[in-house]
């Protein structure tokens, strides 16, 4: 009962207190909100799908060719994937994409191919690599062991009972945690704005700053907010069905 | 008149395998003919199914050699791949591959391993999976077959290989009791058809009626071996006995 008078409490005072007007004012101004569209799909939403899907796809490849080597006979294989694993996992996304933006050009001299693509792709991949790695290497151990020995007894090699047996079924076991991922990814592209954009290489969230800033207002925020909600949320839902069919599967 | 002897498909000779501390098989010497069906019998942990696993190199024996038809495979050097096409294997719990159908599951490694175009390998598949009677489930996956029938379509994957003996390693011990007769029946006509068969099994009747011998192991050792008669009906020895007696 006390819970609920604090609710009540809490509600009166911010319906009587709070100054609603210049709050709508600033966060829901539908004319600005209206401005934004439909460039905010069509262009900055579509940039950070692209964006996403560079970083997803760079990580992924880097992710499986880790894991394999963390389950390597190979010594010298299994500390580096483990080193670049623990490293990548302590240091800040942001951290690792000015580094790859400000060290590569000066290191190799020359920059990466394909501008801010080319950087969400490698700066974010990297980042993702190392927990797709992990994710990918459970789901090859969880694979039953009879399933390598069935495929070596058809005189399959290591290589091809791993990537005609193994992998198809481990991936199987790791579609949520990597859908998960996906959506930790979709997130983390806002962060390529420290490394600079042009007007139409922008995604999501340096569009709507940008907006807001010209506007002195917040309502470009919201909508940003409200755009990577809906792009999210059925991902997120996918992954909760998955996990539920998956846990009855077994 | 003295014929230039085949070498046998199996031939053992001192084969020693340690599990760290633990020896599993003390230096077993054991043959398989060419034809012939040898069951291997023993409590469990007495090294039967180590000793069946040796002999593809699933397991890697600690010392001994292991000829298949005269070729010694515990040298380093030995082509095993090539080897375990030539040595068909069936496991206790199936391992069927469970995202492949069943046509896939007998296509699989013949396209892989033996690269035969998809037109012979479906065929060669189509021919096996009649064998064991089961033509009507090539587009099933493995999870919607009762255990019986799955066990009988990894059989018909290891024959799919045409290889020239096969290994059972308790093929019937996961199956429900009412399900291990079909499962039986197929390996009985695959012996009549004159398949070199080693088979680690509980099933004494299978090894009475279809075993030219029967090997008993126990602790690590080969303690009697024989015809069916002989260790089943009249064994020597008492270890033999007193395990007969356990489950019959």
């Amino acid at each position: 009962m006390g819970l609920y008078a604090v609710l009540v409490a809490a509600g009166i005072a911010a319906a009587f207190f709070a100054d609603w007007p210049r709050i709508r004012r600033i966060f829901f101004q539908t004319e600005i909100a209206r401005d934004m569209f439909p460039e905010v799909l069509t262009r900055f939403a579509v940039n950070t799908l692209v964006y996403t899907f560079a970083a997803f796809v760079f990580g992924l490849v880097l992710a499986l060719i880790l894991a394999l080597m963390r389950l390597s006979p190979v010594g010298p294989y299994r500390w580096i994937a483990t080193t670049y694993v623990e490293l990548f996992r302590s240091v800040p996304a942001l951290v690792t994409i000015l580094l790859v933006n400000y060290g590569v050009p000066l290191a190799f001299g020359t920059r990466i191919p394909g501008g801010l693509f080319g950087i969400a792709a490698v700066g974010l991949g990297m980042v993702a690599a190392a927990y797709m790695a992990e994710t990918i290497r459970a789901g090859i151990e969880a694979v039953p062991r009879g399933q390598s020995e069935a495929a070596r007894s058809l005189g399959m090699r290591p290589s091809q009972a791993m990537f005609s047996i193994i992998l198809p079924q481990a991936f199987r076991i790791i579609i949520p945690p990597l859908t998960n991922e996906f959506v930790l990814l979709i997130k983390d592209t806002s962060l390529l704005f420290v490394v600079g954009t042009t007007p139409l290489t922008r995604e999501l969230t340096k569009f709507s700053r940008d907006v807001m800033q010209e506007n002195s207002n917040a309502t470009p925020m919201v909508i940003a907010a409200l755009i990577y909600l809906v792009i999210t949320l059925p991902l997120t839902f996918l992954v909760r069905r998955l996990e539920k069919r998956g846990a009855r599967g077994r | 008149m003295p014929v230039a002897a085949e070498p046998p498909p199996i031939q053992i000779r001192d084969l020693h395998k340690r599990f760290g501390d633990l020896e599993v098989l003390k230096g077993i010497d054991f043959e398989v003919g060419s034809g012939e069906v040898v069951c291997v019998i023993g409590p469990s942990g007495s090294g039967k199914s180590t000793l069946l696993r040796c002999v593809n190199r699933l397991e890697e024996p600690t010392s001994g050699t292991i000829l298949i038809e005269g070729t010694d495979i515990t040298d380093p050097n030995a082509d095993v791949d090539l080897l375990r096409t030539r040595i068909g294997m069936v496991f206790q719990h199936f391992n069927l591959f469970p995202h492949l159908t069943v046509l896939g599951n007998l296509t699989i490694a013949q396209r892989k391993v033996l690269r035969r175009s998809r037109k012979e390998a479906e065929e060669v598949a189509r021919r096996n999976l009649e064998r064991v009677g089961l033509s009507d489930k090539i587009d099933q996956y493995p999870n919607h077959l009762s255990g019986g029938q799955q066990q009988r379509v990894a059989i018909a994957r290891a024959l799919s290989m045409e290889p020239e003996m096969m290994l059972f390693d308790e093929p019937t011990s996961a199956l429900d009791p009412e399900l291990i007769g079909e499962v039986l029946d197929v390996m009985r006509k695959l012996a009549e058809e004159g398949m070199t068969m080693m088979v680690v099994t509980h099933e004494m009747g299978f090894a009475r009626e279809v075993a030219d011998r029967v090997v008993f192991m126990d602790a690590g050792v080969v303690v009697e071996e024989g015809t069916p008669m002989d260790v089943l009906a009249n064994p020597k020895h008492e270890r033999t006995r007193r395990f007969l007696s356990m489950i019959l």
